[in-house]
């Protein structure tokens, strides 16, 4: 029951932890693939630290919702590993508070506050990343949603240990084709939510901005609770994607020392691979035009359909 | 109908390359670049050819693998060469006059496949279908000839109708391999050089359109000349 306890705590600390050297690792390859030297993988950990020692800054205009965002939002992301597999594939004490959906839900909230964050000063960079992040919301959250029923009709169940067990012990439910229009629509959704091109751009330019615009008003520690929330939701999508729909082996099995020292040197090798595909997708597309945004999505949307209908049969 | 039983994994090969089918058409139903459409076109007719040879395997069929070479050939490399220099002749890179945009298309090519699927199972519920893939079989059948419709109603070159029509021919020759293999090898043959006069003589139409009316698009064709 301790041992449970304390894997808990520790599939909250991988999110946190690693999270940041996702996001450098990511950063570090993309600028080598084009033929730039790049920050050191680490450097996002001292980003963090300059900016929890640098003085907070309010705007005058601020309400209490530009202060309480980024703590709502980086609660919600130590929340949610709670209820996927990060570490181990059999549910953790708190694992059944809520379900994949659940999980979903409590992402989204994250975002919203952020969103609030946004609109809150005034500030017109602000009120631009909330509405375009909202219309992207209201293009990527159904598909979202079409891809968590999917994975329930597959197996039956709205937890995701139930999915990781049976694609990992199933082959036919593994290569049904279902499963791989899950895995497509999800990996289309997966660049949007982890602000990778043809939709984020990677160039901080405020024309292009969807996410950076909405916290361009923060500074000092806040920022820093931002910044590593949105690497700790990139972490997130990429565990979801990996444990529940791509990649189910690997977690430790028994709950032991070494099992999960073997499952974390497994997470960084699995994430790594993930994180060079993010590269690959991000050096080979061009940006989209703003009007051309729901292409991917309704991509998305078209292979979520049909894994549905491929499950019914 | 679907004499004989497949076993799991059989059954996961056909559903897969039957929806691979399903998802080439819809590269070219999103897609506005001409060249993309005939490559997907091609990239089909291989696949349908994989689904030929694989149930001749499965089925004990051996009459199937010529029919899936054929297939291979001439739907697959033949028709797509054929319609590619169409396209350079005519210069026409892409279709420049589609009704609504490649998302919504999309969506109403989703909501068609759910449509082809409700019926498929009603279908199957009246007919008695046992077998999970004769309907998804039925599914992609109807799900390719609707999805053909749409292309024909939502562009205007002539060239999409050529390929929309192929895509419902397509359709249809999938359904019938998966739904009746034993089909005899003679009407096969017929069918596939049905296409080839139907696309001969299609690119005649509209060159003889191009020298003539100036114009392939069905939209600027609508006016009467005497």
């Amino acid at each position: 029951m301790l041992g449970d306890i304390v894997l808990q705590c520790g599939q909250v600390l991988t999110v946190m932890f690693l999270a940041p050297l996702l996001h450098g690792f990511i950063t570090t390859v993309e600028e080598r693939v084009q033929r730039g030297k790049g920050p050191s993988i680490f450097q996002p950990y001292r980003d963090l630290w300059k900016l929890f020692n640098k003085s907070l800054l309010v705007p005058e205009s601020a309400t209490w919702v530009f202060f309480w965002a980024p703590v709502v939002a980086f609660t919600a992301m130590l929340i949610v590993p709670m209820l996927i597999p990060v570490l181990t594939n059999f549910p953790l004490p708190l694992s059944d508070m809520g379900d994949i959906l659940g999980g979903g839900l409590i992402l989204t909230l994250g975002s919203f506050f952020i969103l609030l964050a946004g609109l809150d000063t005034g500030q017109p960079f602000g009120g631009l990343g909330s509405s375009r992040a909202v219309m992207l919301g209201i293009l990527a959250e159904p598909t979202l949603i079409l891809v968590f029923v999917g994975i329930t009709f597959l197996d039956h169940s709205m937890l995701p240990f139930v999915a990781n067990h049976l694609l990992a012990k199933n082959p036919v439910a593994y290569w049904s084709p279902a499963h791989i229009f899950l895995i497509l629509a999800f990996f289309i959704l997966l660049t949007v939510e982890t602000d990778r091109l043809p939709i984020h751009s990677t160039i901080p330019y405020e024309i292009y901005m969807i996410d950076e615009a909405r916290i361009l008003e923060y500074s000092g520690p806040l920022l820093a609770l931002l910044k590593w929330a949105s690497w700790m939701k990139q972490f997130i999508f990429y565990t979801i994607f990996l444990n529940v729909f791509l990649f189910p082996w690997g977690l430790s099995t028994t709950g032991s020392f070494p099992s999960v020292l073997l499952a974390l040197l497994i997470i960084l090798a699995k994430y790594g691979v993930i994180g060079l595909l993010m590269v690959g997708v991000d050096t080979m597309q061009s940006r989209l035009r703003f009007y051309r945004y729901q292409e991917p999505l309704a991509l998305s949307f078209l292979f979520a359909v049909l894994a549905i209908v491929a499950d019914q049969l | 109908m679907l004499i004989f039983h497949l076993g799991p994994l059989a059954t996961s090969l056909f559903s897969l390359l039957a929806i691979l089918a399903l998802v080439l058409s819809f590269v070219m139903l999103a897609s506005h670049w001409l060249k993309n459409h005939v490559y997907a076109f091609a990239a089909e007719s291989w696949t349908i050819a994989a689904i030929s040879a694989s149930i001749g395997y499965y089925g004990h069929y051996p009459e199937l693998y010529i029919i899936a070479a054929l297939t291979a050939l001439f739907r697959g490399t033949f028709l797509p060469y054929l319609v590619l220099r169409l396209v350079k002749r005519l210069d026409i890179q892409r279709e420049f006059t589609p009704l609504l945009k490649p998302s919504s298309s999309m969506i109403i090519g989703a909501a068609l496949v759910i449509f082809s699927y409700e019926v498929s199972r009603q279908l199957g519920v009246a007919l008695h279908l046992t077998d999970n893939i004769a309907v998804l079989a039925l599914t992609c059948m109807f799900s390719l000839k609707l999805i053909g419709f749409l292309m024909m109603i939502l562009r205007s070159e002539a060239i999409s109708h050529i390929l929309g029509l192929l895509v419902i021919e397509n359709g249809i020759f999938l359904g019938s391999q998966i739904l009746v293999p034993g089909m005899p090898a003679l009407l096969e043959l017929v069918i596939i050089f049905d296409l080839l006069t139907i696309v001969m003589a299609f690119g005649m139409l509209v060159r003889f359109l191009q020298t003539h009316a100036g114009t392939t698009s069905s939209r600027g064709l609508q006016k009467l000349v005497g």
